[in-house]
């Protein structure tokens, strides 16, 4: 036999056996390639065009290559470690260090390229499957199609090219420093060294947390106007970027230990099976695998931070569409609204009717609002905002010095937040009220025609209301002071409501508006970026899951005698298995809460671009992300289950 | 009072076509107090009969009481149950749970049965003492020597006064000076403590400091030694002559 075919050989015994290192390649090289073809796609250039925009897609498109790389490097080191008997093995029999580097490398190649390949077509069609799934969603009729680019193409393998050289210089360092006896054992040793915790690592966990601090503070400061231009704004997102992860790693390496060590300190060494399961253990193997944790860390949060922002701006888009139009026709003129129904009652389409009179008033709100952003052009000691009667608001009752205010979003709430009490002066034309504020309430009564795009609705009583709309200000007043809003009572029929919207004249006129419209408008506007986004954080979701599942799969497999020697002492099955669920609850929680926190700040610092509204979004994002990585700890507990019952 | 009692116990590997018979009607009694010792050459069904009588392993066919309990009836749960208030072990390669300490490790038993924290902790300082590793209980298992780990181990084994202690090989992988003091230690015990110590060995010297020898060949019970008066010099002679007959291949003239 000669070496062709024993590296023919190799190669098909290990495509069974390490079918994790191949998916870790397809996988990776897909995701990547799919990244770098949406980078490159015309329809990108919108997003590209601006300054953050473009800050943005490069620190992501840097984060993926690392990422990239630390997943298939990992991967390679679990790939080589088991193979250390076959290397020793040929060493033994008299083949040189180089000539078992080359068989490797040749077998490495082949595997390593071939899976690239996969990886590149799984990549393209995916994206390509995606984005016409995107189409069909978002309704658009004209299909922008991906195109294959070459420059994407060119780009994936050089990087992937890059990253192979890297491997085969790790692989190289690993055969040369072994020797016989250790290459046979290195599968037994077990990868965790257990050492006291040393000083300097407390150190390093104290920074640890210094730096993600820092990263917080930085990150909450990077759109409020200390950095302006590009190459700052850019250096300023390096910069969280560096500081977090860096403060990520610190915190698995010391932090983590620091803190169990304390606890099994005052434990005085009686542990029970949860201790001696989950404490022990973790705090030995979190210090061990620092680099791995921090990386799931940063793609956890990345793409939880991905993911918030992008589910922002797609409820923004009904939440705004809804804001701005609160009924599914606003009408601004008798006239209109009159020709409208009477289309309506034509085609047999019932409807309801909400006629609102509105009055414009000048308010000083100085007691409420701290201070004033001269970017807003807001004058909080006279700002313009319309005032309506409790009686246009069903079940809303204001006593007669009291006023409420509704309709304030998310954002204005940032730049302008508004205290909980205090008294505001009404002005009319000639009379002053001083009314006590009561609250916020979250309804927007009337169209953004009124509230100028965002300001807050006021709401008095119906007398007070009565008698500043006989003390109106005409400056301030706009041409309509009636607001009437038609919803349609059967929903299915809105589509033909719509149109014939359009068809009538109602249409024409400025300010009388569909909201079905309006979202659908802004939906077809942000499609391609918000789809893009989720693409990539669901990716991220399952590249960090299955990392952590393979990690805990190699884990148990390395615990197995643990587990044996347990059941020995008569642990049961089921006393392992809730030590087990404590332990993941650690291994999968630590990176998920830490990750949660990250993405966080990161969302806090600049959500604002995406959309209006910040909570609700954020929080649906987080609570179905922590679901769906739950599933992958549900399934490594399976798999030990497993582990366990075969353990005696 | 016996405490262990084995009758006709049978184990067999493997399918129908192709059967490996290793324990051919074995019956042993096992006194309290008793320090015994099982020889015999590899493949002679020792570590399985240890195995078997730990309820570690299943028999074919038989039955072990330990304490006057029917164990081949059991269920996997009553017999974690069991193993966890009758049983200790003692194994060649420690089996001590490299994340925790020596102390840690030392009180797993008792954590198990949940035993209160000062009772603990005075039942650790007593065998500690005993063991000689008081010193030691804050390392964790890859900072002690291999002597260090296997008292380490023994102490685990006695920590929560089990009914009897089964030990494989301890010395098998200690250098004759921690060997012959582990045993010395291990007899200590047995006198103190009137612990029932049940040890599978192939090391002459080792099962020279038993009360009693078994020497087992090819699954079946071959002949037995007792320590009676003699001491253990002349012990050992007798396990050397013994074993002298029983060992190696026949060949036949």
């Amino acid at each position: 036999m000669n070496i062709n075919q024993l590296i023919f050989r190799n190669l098909k015994k290990n495509l069974r056996n390490y079918y994790l290192y191949v998916f870790a390649l397809v996988f990776s090289s897909a995701l990547y390639f799919a990244f770098v073809t949406l980078q490159y796609d015309p329809s990108m250039d919108s997003v590209e065009g601006s300054v953050k925009g473009e800050a943005a897609i490069r620190a992501a498109s840097i984060l993926l290559v690392v990422i990239v790389s630390f997943f298939l490097l990992y991967a390679n080191n679990i790939f080589i470690k088991r193979r250390s008997k076959e290397i020793g093995l040929f060493q033994l029999i008299g083949m040189t260090k180089g000539k078992i580097f080359r068989i490797l490398s040749i077998e490495n190649l082949f595997l390593y390229f071939g899976s690239l390949l996969i990886g590149i077509f799984a990549g393209f069609s995916f994206s390509k499957l995606m984005i016409l799934v995107l189409f069909k969603t978002a309704g658009v009729n004209s299909v922008a199609s991906l195109r294959f680019s070459p420059q994407a193409l060119v780009q994936t393998v050089i990087v992937f090219t890059v990253i192979y050289l890297l491997i085969m210089i790790m692989n190289y360092t690993f055969i040369k420093r072994q020797t016989i006896l250790s290459l046979f054992r290195v599968t037994s040793s077990t990868e965790i060294t257990v050492k006291k915790l040393s000083r300097f690592e407390m150190v390093m966990g104290i920074v640890g947390l210094v730096l993600i601090t820092t990263g917080y503070i930085v990150s909450s400061k990077l759109f409020g106007g200390d950095f302006t231009t590009m190459p700052q704004l850019f250096g300023a997102m390096i910069f969280i970027l560096a500081a977090v992860i860096l403060g990520t790693y610190f915190f698995y390496k010391g932090s983590v230990s620091f803190l169990l060590n304390l606890i099994r300190k005052r434990k005085g060494g009686y542990l029970s099976i949860n201790e001696v399961m989950s404490l022990a253990s973790v705090m030995f193997r979190m210090k061990s695998n620092a680099l791995l944790l921090m990386i799931i860390t940063t793609v956890s949060a990345l793409s939880i931070a991905l993911l918030c922002l992008a589910y922002i701006s797609y409820y923004s888009a009904e939440k705004t569409a809804e804001k701005n139009v609160p009924h599914d026709f606003s009408i601004i003129d008798r006239e209109s609204a009159d020709t409208f129904q009477s289309a309506l009652e034509k085609n047999n389409i019932p409807y309801s009717e909400k006629s609102i009179e509105v009055v414009q008033v000048t308010v000083n709100a100085s007691q409420l609002i701290d201070r004033s952003l001269e970017e807003l052009v807001i004058d909080p000691k006279a700002m313009p905002l319309p005032l309506i009667s409790e009686k246009s608001v069903s079940g809303m009752d204001v006593s007669r010095d009291e006023v409420v205010f509704t309709g304030y979003d998310d954002l204005l709430q940032k730049f302008m937040p508004l205290k909980s009490s205090g008294s505001i002066k009404i002005k009319g034309k000639t009379e002053t009220l001083t009314q006590r504020y009561v609250g916020l309430e979250d309804i927007y009564p009337v169209s953004w025609y009124f509230t100028a795009g965002g300001v807050p609705t006021a709401i008095v009583d119906d007398a007070i209301f009565t008698k500043m709309q006989k003390d109106i200000d005409p400056k301030v007043q706009k041409e309509s002071s009636l607001y009437i809003g038609v919803d349609i009572k059967n929903k299915e029929q809105l589509e033909e409501a719509d149109k014939l919207f359009k068809s009538t004249e109602t249409y024409k006129k400025l300010y009388n508006e569909s909201r079905h419209e309006i979202s659908t408008n802004q939906k077809k506007n942000m499609g391609l970026i918000m789809f893009i986004v989720g693409f990539l954080g669901l990716t991220f979701l399952v590249t960090s899951g299955c990392i952590l599942y393979f990690k805990q799969m190699d884990e148990g497999e390395s615990e197995k005698p643990n587990y044996m020697i347990l059941r020995k002492l008569g642990y049961t099955q089921s006393d392992l298995l809730k030590g087990i669920q404590y332990k993941q609850l650690f291994n999968f929680g630590i990176p998920l809460v830490v990750g949660l926190l990250h993405s966080y700040f990161a969302v806090q610092s600049g959500w604002f671009l995406f959309g209006a509204e910040l909570w609700t979004p954020m929080i649906i994002v987080m609570v179905m992300y922590t679901i769906l990585y739950s599933i992958f700890g549900v399934l490594s507990v399976l798999y030990y289950k497993k582990v366990v019952r075969e353990a005696l | 009072m016996s405490i262990l009692k084995a009758v006709k116990l049978h184990k067999s590997y493997g399918n129908r076509n192709n059967k490996q018979h290793v324990l051919k009607g074995i019956d042993l009694s096992v006194e309290k107090g008793e320090f015994i010792s099982i020889m015999g050459a590899s493949g002679s069904g020792k570590t399985t009969l240890l195995n078997v009588l730990s309820s570690i392993d299943q028999v074919s066919d038989g039955t072990i009481q330990i304490n006057s309990f029917e164990m081949t009836a059991m269920k996997e749960k009553q017999l974690a149950e069991f193993r966890k208030n009758n049983l200790g072990f003692i194994f060649q390669d420690y089996n001590l749970l490299d994340t925790l300490t020596v102390k840690e490790n030392i009180l797993l038993p008792l954590s198990i049965t949940k035993t209160p924290k000062k009772e603990a902790e005075k039942k650790f300082e007593e065998v500690a003492n005993e063991l000689g590793i008081s010193e030691i209980k804050d390392k964790y298992p890859n900072e002690i020597s291999g002597g260090q780990k296997q008292r380490t181990s023994a102490a685990r084994a006695f920590i929560h006064e089990p009914s009897i202690i089964f030990a494989d090989e301890p010395t098998g992988a200690l250098d004759s000076k921690s060997a012959s003091d582990l045993l010395n230690k291990l007899s200590g015990l047995n006198e103190n403590r009137q612990a029932t110590i049940l040890m599978v060995t192939h090391d002459p010297v080792a099962a020279s400091y038993c009360s009693r020898v078994v020497f087992i060949k090819d699954g079946q019970i071959y002949t037995q030694l007792m320590k009676g008066e003699q001491d253990r010099q002349s012990f050992f002679k007798d396990i050397m002559k013994t074993q002298g007959v029983l060992g190696g291949v026949h060949h036949e003239h």
